[in-house]
């Protein structure tokens, strides 16, 4: 076990660097630089010289292999460099949003959770019933309602009803917790129920899957009760595709929400990644990407582990 | 696989007895009775993109600054935006874009994930590694993300959309595919055509090729759905189809809390399209997957 879970890790770090090569090159595809974004865009007439000075001062005018190999040693040393746009250390422009991204990420899937584990099961439990049928009702139209419309809706209410709009600054946790809770729970909901449309659909039918096992039929002919087939022995076999859709969904969450955060006025990873693009702020765009990539790669990981983990008969060479 | 079916209508081509059999339309119908209501919608949906210029009521684009905020009511069913621009009409031309971009985007990148996911599982060995450590990379970036950072580099317009929705559908069509393509070049029929001196290509076209029809299939509507968020997503940011072509995601963007007070109409309408749309693609996709293959459930 301890093997493979080596094996596995150091498996990422290929994947991360050719996402990185990736990243890189994608980046400088995009047509205009930074410098011609800020100077030139302005209307104001500025020299050729002054351009070469900026893209000098940003290390542009080096050769792409040297920028490249530039952001690798600083990598290597885990230092993300400074943004192009705003000059502060990529590092600290990331942690920043990342606060309230992983804590939107992480209500979102407490909500989903609590959702669509109890619904999942009994919608497979009480299969064919109107139970079932409101269930898959509710998923079906959890996969097709936009979270960023939702998010509209919501707003929409809030301010017809309550005179309520979305607070343009974010506060913090642990500055005030009631309006911290107070500003997320509404875009964690609007995403949330998405995700758990996602994760109810998947336990329906994992438990669908399970309960026709013979170990259950086993159980009940030993007689016992229900709560005890149905939590000990059905869930917990029927929860690992369950976990692998909570863990990437919950990847996704942390750089996905690019509209919802829009919508709410959150200036989160999403938000982040938008405005990097459209500044052609290079140095942050790698950051970000490579970011979003690991979160995902590294999620993919911690799954497998889990996997393994929770499924003795899955072994690992 | 598709082999029930194409029993029945062997058997209702040769046997008397065919005659009270339905038409396998008639029987998915009854046997899915949401997939008939997708279809059906769809349907209904295409038809009025097609024919938006006569059915529409008024023109989509034409700005008429005397009929600004009107309400829903007889002279605009869905009343009126910030321009004057009557929103059904706006919806009714919306639903071409959407379509449009979601058939266009996600017929290309199924066929293309399709054919390089057979082609991936055909050959094997070092292709097959490459192929699917680039399936990898791609793979891990959220798939708005991906689309974003395309439209970036080739900039918005629809075209541009297409081809960056495609490309994001790709990696994931291939890892569909190949699953599917891997059990297929095992099977005998494969290995007869090669006994026989089929070429490579003979056998990847003409007999792999097909029998990934299924998964294909139930992809593709899934696909279909998902585009249609992504058109509206990325429209709604600014990075997809520009004003003052009608998207149902651009009717959104700003709409929803600038003229809440006036105009709540304005942003309740075309997110009941966007919904109802990518809700008909995926049940018709839930039923085309359980009565073409139930192990493809996901």
């Amino acid at each position: 076990m301890s093997r493979y879970v080596v094996t596995r890790f150091l498996l990422m770090i290929p994947t991360l660097l050719a996402v990185a090569v990736l990243i890189f090159l994608l980046v400088r595809v995009v047509p205009g630089d930074i410098v011609e974004l800020r100077l030139v865009s302005g209307g104001t007439y500025v020299t050729k010289d002054v351009i070469q000075a900026e893209r000098a001062r940003l290390g542009l005018n080096k050769p792409i292999w040297n920028q490249f190999v530039d952001w690798m040693v600083g990598l290597v040393r885990l230092d993300f460099g400074v943004s192009m746009w705003s000059g502060d250390k990529i590092t600290h422009e990331i942690a920043i949003r990342l606060q309230l991204s992983l804590e939107l990420a992480i209500l979102a899937t407490i909500i989903a959770t609590v959702l669509a584990i109890p619904l999942g099961t009994l919608a497979a439990v009480r299969r064919g019933t109107w139970i079932d049928q409101a269930v898959q009702l509710f998923s079906v139209a959890g996969l097709a309602v936009p979270s960023f419309w939702l998010g509209i809706l919501m707003i929409l209410f809030f301010l017809t009803y309550f005179d309520w709009l979305p607070p343009l600054t974010f506060t913090p946790l642990w500055k005030n917790p009631a309006a911290n809770l107070a500003q997320l729970i509404w875009p964690a909901l609007a995403v949330g129920y998405r995700y758990s449309a996602v994760a109810a659909r998947m336990t329906r039918s994992a438990m669908l899957e399970v309960l026709r096992e013979d170990y259950i039929r086993t159980a009940w002919s030993k007689g016992l009760n229900q709560p005890v087939i149905l939590w000990r022995h059905a869930l917990r076999n029927a929860l690992l595709p369950v976990t692998t859709v909570i863990g990437l969904e919950f990847a996704f969450l942390i750089g996905g929400l690019v509209v919802t955060e829009q919508v709410f006025n959150l200036n989160g990873i999403g938000k982040l990644i938008v405005d990097a693009i459209s500044h052609r702020d290079y140095t942050l765009i790698q950051g970000l990407m490579l970011l979003v990539a690991a979160g995902y790669i590294l999620a993919n990981f911690i799954v497998d582990i889990v996997y393994a983990w929770l499924d003795p008969r899955i072994s690992y060479g | 696989m598709a082999r029930p079916v194409a029993v029945d209508t062997v058997s209702a081509a040769v046997l008397p007895l065919a005659a009270v059999r339905p038409h396998p339309l008639r029987r998915f119908a009854r046997r899915y009775p949401l997939g008939a209501a997708g279809t059906f919608l769809i349907v209904a949906m295409l038809l009025l993109g097609i024919f938006a210029n006569r059915v529409a009521p008024y023109d989509p684009v034409a700005a008429d600054f005397g009929a600004m905020f009107i309400r829903p009511g007889p002279g605009h069913w869905f009343g009126t935006d910030a321009f004057g621009r009557d929103v059904l009409s706006r919806l009714l031309f919306g639903a071409r874009t959407a379509l449009v971009i979601g058939f266009a985007s996600s017929i290309i990148g199924a066929t293309i994930g399709a054919v390089v996911g057979v082609i991936s599982a055909y050959f094997g060995g070092t292709t097959d590694l490459v192929l699917q450590r680039l399936v990898d990379i791609l793979i891990s970036f959220p798939i708005i993300i991906l689309a974003m950072a395309i439209v970036a580099i080739l900039g918005t317009g629809t075209i541009n959309l297409i081809v960056a929705i495609a490309l994001s559908f790709i990696p994931r069509a291939e890892r569909v595919v190949r699953a599917s393509a891997l059990a297929i070049r095992a099977t005998v029929y494969v290995e007869a055509a090669r006994a026989i001196g089929a070429g490579h290509w003979r056998i990847i076209f003409r007999h792999m090729f097909p029998n990934v029809g299924a998964p294909y299939l139930v992809m593709l509507t899934a696909f279909l759905g998902q585009a249609i968020l992504l058109e509206a997503s990325l429209s709604f940011l600014g990075l997809g189809v520009s004003e003052p072509t009608p998207a149902w995601g651009l009717m959104l963007s700003g709409a929803a809390v600038n003229f809440a007070r006036q105009a709540p109409w304005m942003a309740v309408f075309p997110g009941l399209a966007i919904s109802i749309a990518v809700l008909a693609f995926n049940v018709l996709g839930d039923a085309l997957r359980d009565a073409l293959d139930p192990r493809l459930r996901t």
